[in-house]
């Protein structure tokens, strides 16, 4: 036994009281509506989970490896568990339940036994009085390592030689699409390209935190900034080896997610440091820590052939796709399927060839990220547009709209194109945004050169370019996953006024589905006052926070149940009131056509009216073995223009200006599209120029946001957009996720843009400044020395100047 | 245990060591038969899960089991589950 504390103690302190939802006043669907958390955000008032708090609680901390593989030859406890303060030190013998976990796959350790596979892998946690003495405490630890080679890439563990990651080898999955004849597809013209996109990180703001409290009855609440509350919810229920319903969740403030809360990182370990004291217990990661507590962006490498007529018509598409999943599998699983399913992108392509395989390595596992998998296709597709247009001598955009997919066609997955599939549009109304001014160059303010306020140019070898691309993506999840959504809504009479309270378990990371669904009961039920309900496990799931699926189903789900509680108003209004005709709810009454009736209030006196609904989504269909079939739910479309400015000396890029078309179904709320496309597109920026967690034989150069880039507000540019809105007829109010396609396709764009600039193929993406010199075509292993390699073939600058 | 694209059905054995002599011979034998079935992943020093379809599981639970007893283990603690409760389109219940 680890713990210098009687076990089973009762909590020290009372349960955590559950915080009220504030009443908000909601403006309709489609209204301009402030988000209810906006202001206490700005004002530095919103509670985190870092922010929990509760008296006598722990505070817990997490001994990682610093080896990227290694066995564990021993692990001693002892030191640390005699250290005062400390109230418990838990290896994986103290996992009461499943010793692993994983979304999709259960093959990730609750805490390491015999190996690690990664660098910052968990090995035991401690619970101390004080945070620092549980840090303290980690250092008392000892841990034999017999350090082993790394698996570095995803090409080295495709090898026949290379060490088996797990028992079953190293690959994760393979996902094949077979189209029409590719083997004998013939094309005038064809080009081929090789790209590589680097490990991205969500960097979100707010770092991984939560609160366990034990109940005193064997079971445990736990406050948790996640995406997913009941997939967290059973997972942890497993590895503590309670019952679900031992288990609460409640989601608590969340500080960003992207993709990157979608998995378990102290869920589990908070709780059994919990049970294992009685007591509460707080996590919280610090900066370099969350970069290895969470998933990140796959990285990949892909090969493309594609081959055109000579006017330009696609006659095949060959590709293959290697993704380094890292050393667990995460949502690897749906990020190999996206790839291979859009890996020709927007077009109509009548014969294709496409491979995707995800393997496991002893980098840092990858996972959800937004856009997932159809952000690193997006990226070669539109590289190899480019490509081919030049090889065409076509201009870029009028081949894209020469092969733009229409409703009716068939992507090359064999799912019929539905309606609105509007590719030809959103790339013609880019097209049609006018350019940017262009200034002279001598004079700017330095600000709004490349290099900004480095003063590195006063605007000499400055170059603009323009770029295009276009990108699509699955809206919610698919191939047969019945990713469904919950609500339940009541509707009562509180200080006078008819109130709303609306209750899902989905997690709001920051997009503004509290605001979304207060406007949806205020829509539906006519009412000015919405309370939405803390998100917990006490109702049903409401699936992830990812996939831009949120606004969509749970939607559909808070919709569907104001939409019973409204019947249930007129059921009573015709019993007592003797009404025959249609009614409506507006403005707090009951109307017959625009006649008033009653006020609400009134109807519903002292009773309160609930109802709870669950939204299914029409069924999808994993692929067959030709990956052929009905996979997805929902294809959300946008396009970009970038104009950038490059300093082609220095390679420094200034981003002059974003246009943007998308088909959004239905605007919901104006300030919130706004915001998504421009936080969308500055990751697309982040990705295309500066983000990349570097990974060197399997270990994190870069675990800060010193040294991790991240675009600032002096780096994004300005966004110019024009919204679609093309009901989707399926969807609620014709709605279409929204918060992926910014992402996918500015990238590409930005890219181009610096191709049109520069001239230089940029085949790798973030683009660093030796790529955009024409220096090398990716970045260096070690940086360059005086009499190193790298430094000859660099040379003098005087001398790079005269090429 | 429900999630998205979760296997029909999870195999956790646990193999029994029969001496005291700190072999893991059993152990070892077994791993590379579950291995050997391309559905297994480590759950534990001497527990390995086996996820997928219904049928391949049930095949290769006996064939990862037959190694652990021919390799002399004393026993196999074997728990299967059906993820029931991962809903998929039609089966919800």
């Amino acid at each position: 036994m680890t713990t210098n504390v009687p076990t089973g103690a009762m909590p020290q302190s009372p349960p955590r009281v559950r915080p009220r939802a504030p009443v908000q006043r909601p403006g309709r669907v489609g209204e301009e509506s402030a988000r209810v958390d906006g202001v206490p955000k700005v004002r530095g008032e919103f509670e985190y989970s870092s922010d929990l708090w509760m008296d006598g609680m722990l505070h817990g901390a997490t001994l990682r490896s610093p080896h990227p593989h290694a066995e564990i030859r021993r692990l001693d406890t002892s030191e640390a568990v005699e250290m005062a303060g400390v109230r418990a030190v838990l290896t994986h013998e103290d996992v009461p339940g499943r010793k692993v976990y994983g979304m999709e796959i259960p093959d990730q350790p609750v805490l390491a036994w015999e190996r690690v596979r990664y660098q910052g892998e968990p090995v035991a946690v401690v619970a101390a009085d004080h945070p620092e003495t549980a840090r303290r405490a980690l250092e008392k630890i000892r841990v034999e390592y017999e350090v082993l080679d790394p698996v570095a890439s995803a090409e080295e563990a495709m090898r026949d030689d290379a060490p088996k990651l797990h028992l079953s080898g190293n690959v994760l999955r393979r996902v094949k699409v077979l189209h029409g004849d590719p083997a004998n597809a013939a094309a005038d013209v064809s080009v081929s390209g090789e790209y590589e996109v680097g490990m991205q990180d969500q960097a979100f703001l707010g770092p991984e935190s939560g609160l366990a409290v034990p109940d005193g009855q064997g079971g445990v609440d736990l406050h948790i900034s996640t995406q997913w509350l009941h997939i967290d919810r059973d997972q942890v229920a497993e590895s503590l080896g309670l019952a679900p319903e031992q288990v609460r969740l409640t989601l608590s403030g969340v500080g960003g997610a992207f993709g990157g809360r979608e998995d378990l990182s102290m869920q589990i370990h908070s709780c059994m440091l919990a049970l294992e004291t009685g007591r509460p217990v707080r996590m919280v990661y610090n900066r370099e820590e969350s970069f290895y507590g969470h998933v990140h962006r796959h990285p990949c490498r892909m090969r493309f052939e594609h081959g055109a007529t000579r006017d330009g018509k696609l006659a095949y598409v060959k590709a293959d796709l290697v993704f380094d999943g890292g050393a667990y599998a995460s949502s690897s699983n749906a990020v190999c399927l996206n790839a291979a399913t859009f890996a020709c992108g927007p077009y109509h392509v009548p014969n294709a060839e496409i491979e995707s395989h995800m393997l496991y390595t002893n980098n840092p596992p990858c996972g959800a990220m937004r856009g997932f998998g159809a952000v690193q296709a997006c990226f070669a597709h539109e590289s190899q547009m480019d490509r081919l247009a030049e090889a065409l001598g076509m201009d870029p955009v009028d081949l894209r709209l020469r092969n733009a997919i229409e409703p009716g066609m068939r992507f090359p997955f064999g799912q019929e194109v539905p309606h609105p599939a509007p590719v030809r549009e959103i790339l013609e109304k880019v097209r049609s945004i006018p350019m940017p001014e262009e200034q002279e160059l001598a004079g700017r303010d330095l600000r709004e050169l490349p290099g900004g306020v480095s003063n590195v140019t006063h605007g000499e070898d400055v170059r603009r370019g323009v770029g295009y691309a276009v990108g699509f993506k699955n809206i919610g999840f698919s191939a047969g996953f019945d990713d469904y959504s919950t609500a339940r809504v009541t509707l009562s009479v509180e200080e006078g006024e008819p109130l709303a309270r609306v209750h899902t378990a989905a997690a709001e990371v920051g997009q503004g589905l509290v605001t979304l669904q207060a406007q949806i009961a205020r829509t539906e039920l006519g009412v000015g006052r919405v309370a939405v309900e803390p998100a917990d496990t006490r109702v049903g799931s409401a699936g992830s926070t990812s996939a831009s699926r949120q606004s969509y189903v749970t939607g559909a789900a808070v919709k569907g149940a104001c939409e019973r509680v409204r019947e249930r108003v007129f059921g009573r209004v015709r019993e007592e009131l003797g009404e025959e005709g249609p009614l409506t709810l507006d403005g707090d009454e009951v109307l017959s056509g625009r006649r008033f009736v009653a006020p609400l209030a009134e109807v519903l006196g002292d009773d309160e009216v609930e109802e709870t609904a669950e939204y299914h989504h029409r069924e999808t269909h994993p692929l067959d073995e030709n990956g052929q079939g009905d996979a997805h739910l929902q294809f959300a479309f946008a396009a970009h223009r970038a104009v950038v400015e490059v300093d082609t000396e220095l390679g420094l890029v200034r981003v002059v200006e974003i246009a943007t078309s998308q088909d959004v179904g239905k605007v919901m709320n104006p300030q919130s599209l706004e915001g998504q496309i421009e936080g969308g597109i500055a990751q697309g920026l982040g990705l295309a120029l500066l983000e990349e967690i570097q990974v060197k034989e399997g270990k994190v150069l870069n675990a800060s946001f010193t040294d991790y880039l991240l675009p600032t507000i002096l780096d994004m540019p300005r966004v110019r957009m024009e919204i679609l809105e093309l009901s989707d007829p399926e969807a609620p109010y014709g709605l279409k996720g929204v918060g992926e396609p910014p992402t996918i396709s500015s990238t590409p764009a930005i890219v181009a843009a610096l191709r049109d600039a520069t001239g230089q193929p940029l085949t790798r993406i973030p683009v660093k400044p030796e790529q955009i010199a024409g220096i090398s075509s990716k970045p260096p292993d070690e940086p360059p020395q005086p009499g190193s390699a790298g430094y000859a073939e660099i040379g003098r600058l005087d001398e790079r100047r005269e090429h | 245990m429900p999630g998205y694209e979760r296997a029909e059905l999870t195999a956790e054995l646990k193999v029994l060591l029969s001496g005291g002599d700190g072999s893991r011979a059993e152990i070892e034998a077994a791993k590379t038969a579950a291995g050997d079935t391309g559905l297994a992943h480590e759950a534990g020093p001497e527990t390995m899960v086996l996820a997928g379809g219904r049928g391949e599981v049930l095949d290769a639970v006996t064939r990862v089991v037959g190694a652990a007893l021919d390799a002399g283990a004393g026993g196999v603690e074997l728990k299967i589950e059906a993820q029931g409760d991962a809903p998929r389109f039609g089966k919800q219940g």
